[in-house]
């Protein structure tokens, strides 16, 4: 029953880069069902019972703002990056490209 | 969506109350979403098996709780031996048998002049075994062997409908307000035989006093009313609440302007009595207030939530 080094070392870099995914698909509205869709035909699956919570932590922090709109006969809880939310996304992913870089360099280096 | 339902209303009962029925509505839309796509998919409605399949892949109904629960503490030594989502009900469970350990062995050592061996040693033992069957639960994840199908029944929802407790308000509503209507015509309703001795005392209540009474007695009955279509559900709940919250204003507003009346009671007899009763009144209509008043602010607070939801405030 022991889960692997290997999968216990993707959870732990998947955890990371979900916040960045759900953040930066954000910029545009959705509900949590279809962000998960969104994300899926990306090629990112994520769980229900991951992703839902996620979204409050990330309200709770501030940033996200989300409004109760009806839409199709169903009331819906849209989800949207707020402004310090933006100016988070922004930072991360200038931190996620430079670590990307070094990374493509360590690998260059190893490979040589 | 019978299985649905049941499936909410599992996840409900393990959520803080406050973020209860926001979470539950936002599962409820993400989830029936889910149902349709795969419906139009299939171009049929779902089997109940289709459905709990969802409802399964969806997560046990105790660890998705768990993740919504504050914080993100766990229990590892080394090993991660509880992880966040078990980690809520470990805690309570664990405060909750430790307390029931000293509620009853701290006398009995106490008597016995024993007190730290005796409890310690229990106590030990108690977080250790519950330590023990939650790092199982966590190790085997024997929640993620769950049938949705399994889930108990639907409950009614306490606070609606024809419930014991709604009856008994109901009744002792209306059998308040008719003593109070009463009161006047027949003294001997509140004073008992004192009533008799009401004449001699020559006690007159102040001149608006016939006034007030008349919009106390007014509001109790369209409160008695108002209990009798929410005890039968012919009213909307959220109507029914704003229509407490008007008819709690104005109770306020009338037992505000009552206070500031006083003296209410005028006689020529014993002043120190007079003054006594005129003191006790003004307290009653304090207190009769601020619980008015706190009803107010609760239900205006809570209307607020739901308006902002744009949700019934329950729907499992």
């Amino acid at each position: 029953m022991n889960e692997s080094p290997f999968e216990n070392l993707r959870l732990e870099l998947r955890r990371g880069c979900l916040v960045l995914a759900v953040l930066a698909q954000l910029r545009a509205e959705h509900y949590g069902y279809t962000l998960r869709k969104a994300l899926s035909e990306d090629g990112l699956e994520i769980e229900e019972s991951t992703l839902y919570p996620l979204l409050r932590r990330l309200e709770t922090q501030g940033l996200l703002t989300s409004e109760w709109r009806e839409e199709e006969k169903r009331n819906k809880r849209f989800y949207r990056l707020s402004k310090d939310g933006k100016v988070v996304l922004k930072q991360l992913l200038e931190e996620w490209r430079e670590m990307g870089a070094s990374l493509d360099r360590i690998l260059k280096e190893v490979k040589v | 969506m019978n299985l649905l339902n049941r499936y909410l209303q599992a996840v409900a009962r393990l959520l803080p109350k406050a973020r209860r029925d926001d979470i539950i509505a936002e599962l409820r839309a993400n989830i029936l979403s889910q149902m349709e796509d795969r419906e139009e998919a299939l171009g049929r409605p779902l089997t109940e098996d289709e459905q709990a399949e969802i409802l399964r892949r969806h997560g046990n109904p105790t660890l998705v709780a768990g993740r919504y629960r504050e914080g993100n503490l766990g229990l590892a030594f080394g090993v991660q031996l509880i992880g966040p989502e078990l980690f809520p009900f470990y805690r309570n469970i664990l405060f909750l048998n430790m307390g029931i350990t000293l509620l009853i062995l701290f006398p009995v050592s106490f008597i016995g002049r024993a007190v730290f061996p005796s409890i310690f040693i229990p106590l030990v033992m108690q977080v250790t075994i519950i330590t023990l069957i939650f790092s199982l639960l966590n190790r085997y994840k024997v929640l993620d062997k769950w049938d949705p199908r399994k889930l108990p029944e639907l409950k009614a929802v306490a606070e609606d409908g024809p419930t014991g407790r709604n009856i008994f308000e109901f009744v002792s509503l209306a059998v308040g307000t008719a003593w109070l209507a009463l009161t006047p015509k027949w003294p001997y309703l509140m004073l008992g035989p004192g009533a008799l001795w009401l004449p001699s005392l020559d006690v007159k209540a102040f001149s608006r006093w016939p006034l007030f009474y008349g919009a106390i007695v007014a509001l109790l009955c369209a409160e008695v009313v108002l209990r009798f279509f929410t005890l039968f559900r012919w009213m909307p709940r959220a109507r029914a609440r704003i229509a407490d919250l008007v008819l709690r204003v104005a109770g306020v507003t009338v037992l505000t302007l009552l206070f500031f009346q006083g003296p209410h009671f005028i006689s020529t007899s014993d002043p120190d009595v007079t003054e006594w009763a005129n003191q006790t009144f003004q307290w009653c209509i304090a207190i009769a207030a601020l619980i008015h008043l706190w009803r107010a602010g609760w239900l205006f607070f809570s209307l607020l939530r739901d308006r902002h939801q744009m949700l019934p405030a329950r729907q499992y």
